[in-house]
């Protein structure tokens, strides 16, 4: 039986990752040159958001993989089990937001402020969504993904010791697998309209919850490789190949370019259309975040694109590894831009005196793009450390973050066998061909 | 020998085949006459297309006019048609392009008929934009080609344009990687034949020895149009979802449309392949090779795409009142509880209610429960394009335009008229070449035939054991020494 066991190193290190996120997140709470500790509150969410949403999407695709009868993955299925017992940890760090929401903590959603909805219809009809009682369901909605996850790992740990040539095992996982799919591909739409879409209140894009939904997915399949590629570096996993590998990398590149196909369409449709409550969102990134705005793309598409284009870059640890770290730093970036120029918008509102003043809809709209170039008046050019572009708390609370995320895979990583040794697929995994 | 295979699948192939009753099998219905059921067939088929010409002839002759639209609805049967068999045309490339590279073993039963279903799905797409430009001898004003109209060129920012390239560009490739999969099927048809027969056959099949080397090549082929058709099959829909989604009419202008249009055009393509399929195999005696095994893997596709594209339904509902725009709100408002509340609420039943029986499993492995599902589901289909359309065109912005859309003979004519030419090419196509592939089932026969079952459950224990082994003394399983001991 192999199982993983935490290096004392490693342990150090992540240690100290999590402290330099501490230290961070305690930095850009004092330091911050706006009000309302903007830079703290949005770098949290980020944070919570990207890493809660890449342990759905483990939790996710194995629940795909199971209903599909995919035999590939059953090695290494262990990893996504692990990865998706961050979900816990997402309850608590999402369940702060909310009852930052709840208490009026933080200003990071315009339509949680109460003098805000008064002077403007639109949030006003909006709040019937846009409310404390909804955010709060958002977040239980973490708890049935996380019940879910529990589910599927703690069968399939008990599979190992007591399933047999019989599947039974296997075969009731499939069912509560193909449960989790609709319940999935519901919820996750409602959380990221919550969540990240919200932050632009009066802003509404019917792609929105694919769109990032597939940018977690990404995120999700190159921290898969990456973790493989490191624990077979540590001598485990012998019998995950090339040809799973080659496989993850397929996937890498497929939806790195599906990504891209839906920032395509979100953007095209929008920009064709020319409607100006719709454009004002990318008007707003193009002009003070162009940057971070055009960064996202060429790094999640043109740089995944062309590195894992041929054959043998997606069975090589060294592109494989590199094209991982950049897409997952693009994704990371693509959040930073969805979430950040919304709450600043929403700080200076708050600043300027609640809404009332600009309480006509179409006033506010033509005020969007203004007003954030007033919040970052004081800065000379769009290079406005920490809300323009990520600052060294932002790269600080990242590390941060990773290192939770990375310590509570590990943790549940050596809590089980490395590999499911009674599932029904582990021949056909043992003896994949890409 | 025996083959790496979980015990837990089941066999694709029953019936306990050799391959060469394989090749028997499948060659029939090309060797034999047809049937008094096959002829019955294609002389409806051939007459409702026989009417669809007639429908044409006359609306050419006598314009557009012959039609029921008018001002307001400037689209009515015609393009719902047109998007109805461009989505249909999607489940073919979707099987053999994408399922290929997701190594579904179990597309090889029905890859071959769900091509040449694209084909013609898309042939009956892409008549109805031509007839409807009315003066249809100016068709050719829509290719860009250096001509002598002076500066006049067709508009390149207009996604009906991109619909031209898009369509033809995905037929092209349909029909080569269709024509590609049959050489080798066909010189199985020539093996057998004599005479005349074996000449025709011999030339279809370009000469095909099956040498090593031409099946290098034709595997390499294959991947290479397999990578192409992947985007093509995404790509299509989704600019036929441009076509409405780049305009300002509330209804239309909503960025979700290019993946829903794409997800819903899988939904009803497999429908029809399995309308198509489930006839073919009663008839052709194909029940070992198509089993309930398959229908059951294309029903679950049909349920994740039904209940993706529902989940896309109900997200555009939900933003259509959270945007807080009137006129979206209204577009919605009208589309459930308008004129047409008809088609709305078949098109919810239809599409994203009845697909939830699949989650049953009796339901989803019985022949008739399936059959009539997928008609019910090639019908919702039908209903979404006409909801799209023409509820959403009979309300503008103006209420004084407002209207109400009935077509005329002339337009149910030409719709049934495209059911005759699919039906008629489908039928000659099981005429001329195998409706499964030879080649591809003849591929799976050892890990997915139903007599190799037993042996393989047992290589799986063996592995299995091994591995435990392995892993117990801290080595790594030895895949290779498995893999040559099998093999």
């Amino acid at each position: 039986m192999t199982t993983y066991s935490i290096p004392s190193k490693q342990r150090t290190f992540l240690l100290a990752g999590i402290i330099i996120g501490v230290l961070s997140l305690v930095g850009s709470w004092v330091f911050d040159s706006q009000e309302f500790h903007m830079r703290f509150w949005t770098n949290f969410l980020h944070n919570s958001v990207f890493f809660t949403g890449i342990a759905f999407m483990a939790v996710m695709f194995y629940a795909i993989c199971n209903t599909a009868w995919a035999g590939w993955h059953t090695q290494f299925k262990r990893v996504w089990e692990a990865m998706g017992m961050f979900l816990g940890v997402g309850l608590i760090l999402m369940g702060i937001i909310a009852l930052g929401v709840v208490f009026g903590w933080h200003h990071l959603y315009h339509w949680a402020d109460t003098p805000s909805v008064e002077g403007d219809d639109l949030l006003q009809l909006k709040s019937a969504f846009l409310n404390k009682a909804w955010f709060l369901v958002s977040i239980a909605l973490i708890g049935v993904w996380y019940l879910f996850a529990i589910k599927f790992r703690n069968r399939s740990i008990d599979e190992d010791r007591n399933g047999g040539f019989d599947y039974k095992h296997h075969l009731r996982t499939r069912w509560w697998t193909a449960l989790f799919l609709p319940v999935a591909a519901y919820s996750i739409s409602v959380v990221m309209w919550q969540w990240v879409m919200s932050i632009d209140a009066h802003w509404y894009s019917t792609m929105f919850a694919w769109y990032s939904g597939s940018s977690l997915f990404v995120s999700m399949i190159a921290f898969t490789i990456m973790l493989l590629i490191y624990l077979k570096d540590q001598g485990y996993y012998p019998n995950v190949s090339m040809e799973h590998f080659h496989d993850l990398g397929k996937f890498l590149f497929a939806f790195s370019i599906f990504w891209t196909y839906l920032w395509f369409s979100q953007y095209m449709l929008i920009w064709y259309a020319n409607v100006g409550e719709e454009t004002v969102y990318f008007k707003t990134r193009q002009d003070d975040y162009p940057l971070v705005f055009w960064a996202t793309l060429a790094i999640n598409f043109l740089l995944p694109f062309f590195i894992l284009m041929r054959n043998d870059t997606k069975r090589k640890f060294g592109s494989l590894m590199f094209a991982s770290i950049v897409v997952i730093f693009g994704h990371w970036l693509d959040f930073f831009q969805m979430i950040k120029p919304g709450a600043v918008h929403t700080a200076h509102e708050l600043r300027e005196g609640h809404g009332d003043a600009v309480g006509a809809i179409a006033d506010h709209a033509g005020a969007h793009g203004e007003a954030v170039g007033q919040a970052v008046e004081h800065a000379t050019s769009t290079f406005h450390m920490g809300y323009t572009i990520p600052g060294l708390w932002e790269v600080g609370t990242f590390i941060g973050f990773l290192s939770l995320f990375l310590w509570v895979f590990y943790a549940y990583l050596g809590k089980a066998n490395l590999v499911a040794q009674n599932d029904p697929y582990l021949s056909e995994s043992l003896h994949h061909h890409a | 020998m025996s083959a790496t295979v979980s015990p837990i699948r089941e066999p694709l192939i029953q019936g306990k085949k050799s391959y060469h009753d394989i090749t028997v099998d499948l060659t029939r219905s090309t060797e034999q006459a047809p049937s008094k059921t096959w002829w019955i067939a294609f002389l409806i088929s051939v007459s409702l297309l026989m009417f669809m010409i007639f429908c044409i002839i006359w609306t050419i002759w006598f314009g557009i006019g012959t039609w029921d639209l008018n001002r307001t609805i400037g689209w009515g049967w015609d393009i719902t048609n047109f998007v109805w068999w461009v989505g249909i045309g999607h489940a073919g490339t979707l099987i053999s392009a994408i399922l290929l590279l997701f190594r579904q073993k179990w597309r090889t039963g029905v890859n071959r008929a769900a091509e040449a279903m694209t084909i013609f799905a898309v042939m009956c797409a892409g008549l109805f934009p031509v007839i409807h430009m009315g003066r249809i001898w100016l068709a050719i004003f829509i290719f860009p080609y250096p001509n002598t109209r002076g500066t006049l060129w067709p508009n390149f920012n207009s996604p009906l344009l991109w619909d031209v390239f898009a369509i033809s560009t995905y037929f092209t490739v349909s029909v080569l990687f269709w024509y590609a999969g049959l050489v080798p099927d066909f010189a199985t048809v020539r093996d057998r034949a004599t005479g005349l027969r074996k000449k025709v056959y011999n030339f279809l099949c370009f000469g095909w020895t099956g040498a090593a080397k031409h099946w290098q090549r034709w595997e390499a082929l294959s991947l290479v149009l397999a990578g192409i058709a992947t985007p093509l099959v995404l790509s299509v829909h989704t600019i036929v979802s441009f076509d409405f989604a780049t305009s300002i009419i509330p209804g239309w202008h909503t960025t979700i449309f290019p993946p829903y249009f794409v997800a819903g055009a899988i939904f009803s393509g497999f429908a029809m392949v399995l309308t198509l399929m489930l006839i073919a195999r009663k008839v052709l005696n194909l029940e070992e090779y198509i089993t309930l095994g398959h229908i059951e893997s294309m029903n679950k596709v049909i349920l994740a795409t039904g209940t993706i594209v529902g989940v896309a339904y109900l997200t555009e509902l939900f933003i259509a009142w959270y945007s807080g725009y009137v006129y979206e709100q209204f577009a919605f408002f009208n589309r459930a509880l308008g004129p047409y509340y008809w088609s709305y609420f078949g098109m919810m039943f239809c599409n994203v209610i009845s697909p939830q029986f699949f989650w049953f499993k009796k339901i989803r492995r019985s022949v008739w429960f399936t059959f009539l599902l997928s008609i019910v589901i090639n019908i919702g289909m039908w209903f979404e394009r006409f909801v799209i359309i023409a509820t959403t065109l009979a309300r503008d912005y103006l209420p004084s335009s407002w209207s109400y859309y009935v077509p005329t003979w002339v337009e149910v004519g030409i719709f049934i008229g495209t059911l005759g030419l699919f039906f008629t090419c489908f039928l000659l196509f099981t005429r001329v070449a195998p409706v499964v592939a030879i080649a591809e089932i003849k591929s799976i026969l050892k890990v997915a035939g139903d007599q190799y079952v037993g042996v393989n459950t047992e290589h799986h224990k063996q592995v299995v054991e091994d591995f435990k082994k392995a892993d117990s003394e801290g080595k790594a399983y030895a895949a290779d020494h498995h893999n040559q001991e099998s093999h």
